[in-house]
């Protein structure tokens, strides 16, 4: 948690000391006279955007404070839609009975793909559907099958609310069986750090999210790199949305406006993920 | 004659310990209303032994249960002997100066964070399992177990030693007498006499590591799997109550997490109530 | 007399189990402060913001561990102080006030309380807030109430358990004496008794924070997020020091990150077990007895 947030509850302790110019410019003038609490849940994908932007925002206006937890896809589609979170990350489109049920807007502001990855130390880098298919039902558990080392393939699964796993399973694994022999991880983070601490291991994370840390597979010969999603080759793509329930409150619509403004843009980029305009 | 603010004190004080033991109740009934309808669908039973698919409409905690039995029963395995040889140690092993140091650093274990344990096991103990047997992923029962056992052996070896402390001292004086060692009353005095209160230790560390949440949640991998080896990753009931968080409580699976909490009360209540027992029984002997 | 080798073994056995034990606390402590001790310094808590500043609330700190220090910090004020009143009251109740049948009775409602997985209270903590939420108010979620509540409930056990100990371990003289002079029974207890078992009820309570101050599996359920700021108010949800450490371990996103979870980790580490240190000092040998009284 690098972009580790506080605030300053006491707007008038600031003034009073004459300490306290918030610096408005440009993407942020719109929260100039906002203020009070945003809650934010959901999809792990986004959340390194979520958190710089709110970090941006809170910078600028200390009356703000946005605070921002993980969960899943499916976690943030329920809390919003039980009013429990103002905006309801999910890495993949409620589906038409959610944003029935709930009566959701939803709102898309970036693409991302989700890619399978492996440890760096990992010499098997490239595979076929069918290997993968194959490797996550259970079927191929030894890396020598692969042309790697003589030891056990550890999987890496997420749980049942991750729209990555959703996305994943449905395009990369064409909704092949999962094995329950999988280790199961709570979040794009944790996936990313359980991969590249086991040499062995194998899973899956959101493109925006691989850093050297982890080495992507190609599948079917297409590495998947945020080119290669934006030119449409690799086909295990998704959009990262934010869904409300009905319309957005103004803190929250000047929260998802502020992703599609420039300054929004280039931290979405920033993070390895296509802007939507 | 009792004055009146004697009477509204005493009231007072009634009315809060009713409201703080009526809150043991209130839980139980919280977690079976909330789990109900899911066991009204299908009975109390299928949820039990049926498998954790909720993809094919199965939200059986049955993986979870037989992960929480052989962790705990494993960790208990390891810390047994542990707790019975540090007690020893610390009632009739050692230099009186050196028990009474083991006794605070022992004391000072039950401080430490169960969050600091997993935090340590996932970067330490992790990849020594991983390497030493060259199986999986380091993430499994066995990891798990290790750092728990480490964890209850304080508590455990507590209780122990309560219960040697709580022999009289006259029938120590009198094997003295007879010429026996320190290891021969140990052997054959306070272990015979300390036994049922050594199996109260046992049973309340039990507990401890049945309740037990980020050891397993960090440690064991959290598969959804009946695992067949020590090596392999299980999960636990209290990590999959954190792990199926959802705000939806219409939806089968949260409604699943309140089986999982009611297994795990009922399993407290069973622990607590044998100890009672036990401790009554004791009562009544002596 | 030479002793047989069943003793002897006897005594290679504790001492073995002995050494191990003390070697996996080293190695515990050794791990952590080879990793963590060159972070721990004021950047650790206020990044890179002045001291001063974050604590008189002018600025905000990034990158630094003073929202969880402060969010652990009012958690623990809050769930002390639901627990205190209704602890002590319980305490003194069963101690002086309830009768052999009703005390049995209570006594095993609290001895299950006591054993009740913190996850289980924080899944009823989370299943209240999720209750009030529907029937009461759109604005109670999880959060710092509802978590500061669920955590004195699990705390409330030792709470009972070390003022009920301390005041029946009083001797007869101390109890009668105040009685024989005319005082009341409530006065003798608030102007005698509870004052001569202040010790033990300390130290119940310094347990208790130290509880509250490690606990993760119950505020994960209620409101701890992983990133929120300083709470505005009771109903905000918070950042806690226990959960950051759970948090950091599986999704650090990078080295410096990995070293401030080591450094939090050796924070929670010191401060749970000079609380504990503070609390023997104060009365010994309760810790282990909150879980059942033999």
């Amino acid at each position: 948690m690098k972009k580790h947030l506080a605030f300053l509850p006491l707007l008038i302790a600031g003034l009073l000391l004459g300490t306290f110019s918030p610096a408005f410019s440009g993407s942020l003038d719109s929260f100039k006279n906002e203020k009070g609490v945003l809650k934010i849940s959901g999809g792990t994908a986004h959340i390194p955007v979520m958190k710089d932007a709110a970090q941006k925002i809170m910078t600028a206006n200390p009356d703000i404070q946005i605070s921002i937890a993980g969960g899943g896809s499916g976690v943030g589609i329920k809390q919003v839609g039980e009013g429990l979170v103002d905006i309801g990350n999910s890495g993949r489109k409620p589906t038409a009975e959610e944003i029935d049920r709930y009566g959701l807007k939803v709102h898309q502001w970036a693409v991302d793909g989700v890619a399978p990855v492996v440890n760096p130390k990992n010499k098997v880098s490239k595979l076929t559907k069918a290997q993968m298919s194959d490797i996550f039902a259970g079927k191929i558990d030894n890396w020598r099958q692969l042309g790697g080392e003589n030891r056990k393939i550890n999987l890496y699964t997420r749980d049942e609310a991750s729209g990555t796993r959703e996305v994943f399973w449905e395009k990369g694994l064409d909704k092949g069986n999962v094995t329950a022999a999988a280790h199961v991880v709570v979040s794009n983070g944790a996936m990313k750090s359980a991969v590249a601490q086991d040499p062995y291991g194998i899973g899956y994370v959101s493109v925006g999210h691989i850093d050297r840390t982890v080495a992507p597979v190609a599948l079917d010969g297409v590495l998947p790199t945020i080119e290669t999603v934006r030119n449409g080759s690799y086909k295990v793509a998704r959009g990262l949305y934010s869904n409300t329930k009905g319309e957005p409150t103004s803190l929250a619509k000047k929260f998802l406006d502020f992703l599609s403004t420039p300054e929004g843009s280039r931290i979405i980029e920033e993070h390895g993920f296509i802007p939507l305009r | 004659m009792k004055k009146l603010h004697e009477l509204v004190a005493e009231r007072l004080l009634c009315l809060s310990a009713l409201a703080s033991s009526a809150i043991t109740l209130a839980i139980l009934a919280f977690l079976v209303v909330m789990g109900l309808p899911l066991m009204r669908a299908g009975g109390v039973l299928p949820l039990v032994y049926s498998p954790w698919a909720p993809f094919q409409g199965s939200f059986g905690i049955f993986p979870m249960i037989v992960g929480t039995c052989a962790i705990s029963l494993a960790s208990l395995v390891l810390a047994f002997p542990l707790s019975l040889g540090c007690s020893f140690l610390i009632a009739a092993v050692a230099p009186s100066a050196v028990s009474r140091g083991f006794r605070r650093l022992i004391e000072l274990m039950t401080g430490i964070p169960t969050v600091v344990y997993g935090f340590v096991g996932i970067f330490l103990l992790v990849p020594i399992v991983r390497e030493l047997f060259r199986s999986g992923s380091g993430m499994s029962l066995l990891t798990a177990a290790l750092v728990l056992g480490i964890m209850i052996t304080p508590t455990m070896t507590l209780f122990f030693c309560d219960s040697f402390d709580r022999i009289p001292k006259s029938y120590l004086d009198a094997a003295e007498a007879l010429g026996a060692s320190r290891t021969q009353q140990l052997l054959h005095v306070m272990l015979p006499l300390a036994k049922k209160g050594m199996l109260t230790g046992v049973l309340l560390a039990l507990g401890r590591a049945v309740g037990d949440t980020l050891i397993a949640l960090m440690l064991a991998g959290n598969a959804v799997q009946v695992p067949t080896s020590v090596l392999e990753p299980a999960r636990t009931l209290t990590a999959h109550i954190a792990l199926v968080m959802a705000a939806d409580y219409e939806s089968p699976e949260f409604r699943s997490i309140f089986t999982c909490g009611i297994v795990l009360y009922l399993f407290t209540l069973t622990v607590t109530f044998v100890v009672r027992a036990m401790g009554s029984a004791k009562d009544e002997a002596a | 007399m030479k002793p047989c080798l069943l003793e002897r073994t006897t005594v290679l056995f504790a001492w073995a189990a002995g050494l191990l034990l003390t070697a996996a606390v080293a190695v515990l402590f050794g791990y952590l402060f080879m990793h963590g001790l060159e972070v721990l310094n004021l950047p650790l808590i206020f990044g890179k913001t002045p001291p001063w500043r974050a604590l008189l609330l002018q600025e905000r700190v990034f990158e630094g561990l003073f929202p969880a220090l402060a969010g652990t910090f009012m958690l623990v004020l809050l769930a002390i102080c639901w627990a205190i009143p209704v602890g002590l009251a319980t305490g003194v109740y069963l101690s002086e006030y309830a009768g052999p049948r009703v005390r049995r009775v209570l006594d095993a409602l609290f001895d299950v309380l006591a054993g009740v997985p913190s996850i289980v209270v924080g899944l009823f903590g989370f299943a209240l807030a999720v209750f009030l939420h529907r029937h009461f108010s759109e604005r109670i979620g999880p959060c710092l109430l509802i978590s500061s509540l669920a955590l004195s409930i699990l705390v409330l056990p030792y709470i009972i358990r070390t003022t009920q100990a301390s005041l029946e371990g009083l001797p007869r003289e101390i109890r009668l004496t105040a009685i024989a002079l005319g005082a009341t029974k409530l006065q003798n207890i608030i102007l005698v008794l509870l004052p001569k078992s202040l010790a033990g009820v300390m130290s119940g309570i310094i347990l208790a924070i130290g509880r509250c101050a490690e606990d993760t599996a119950v505020i994960m359920l209620t409101g701890v997020v992983a990133s929120a700021g300083l709470p505005k108010s009771l109903l905000s949800q918070y950042e806690a020091l226990p959960f950051y450490i759970f948090y950091i371990s599986s999704q650090y996103t990078s080295p410096e990150e990995l070293q401030q979870g080591y450094g939090a980790a050796i924070i929670l580490l010191l401060l749970c077990a000079l609380l504990l240190l503070a609390a023997y000092g104060i009365r010994k040998g309760l810790t282990h007895l909150v879980f059942y009284r033999p």
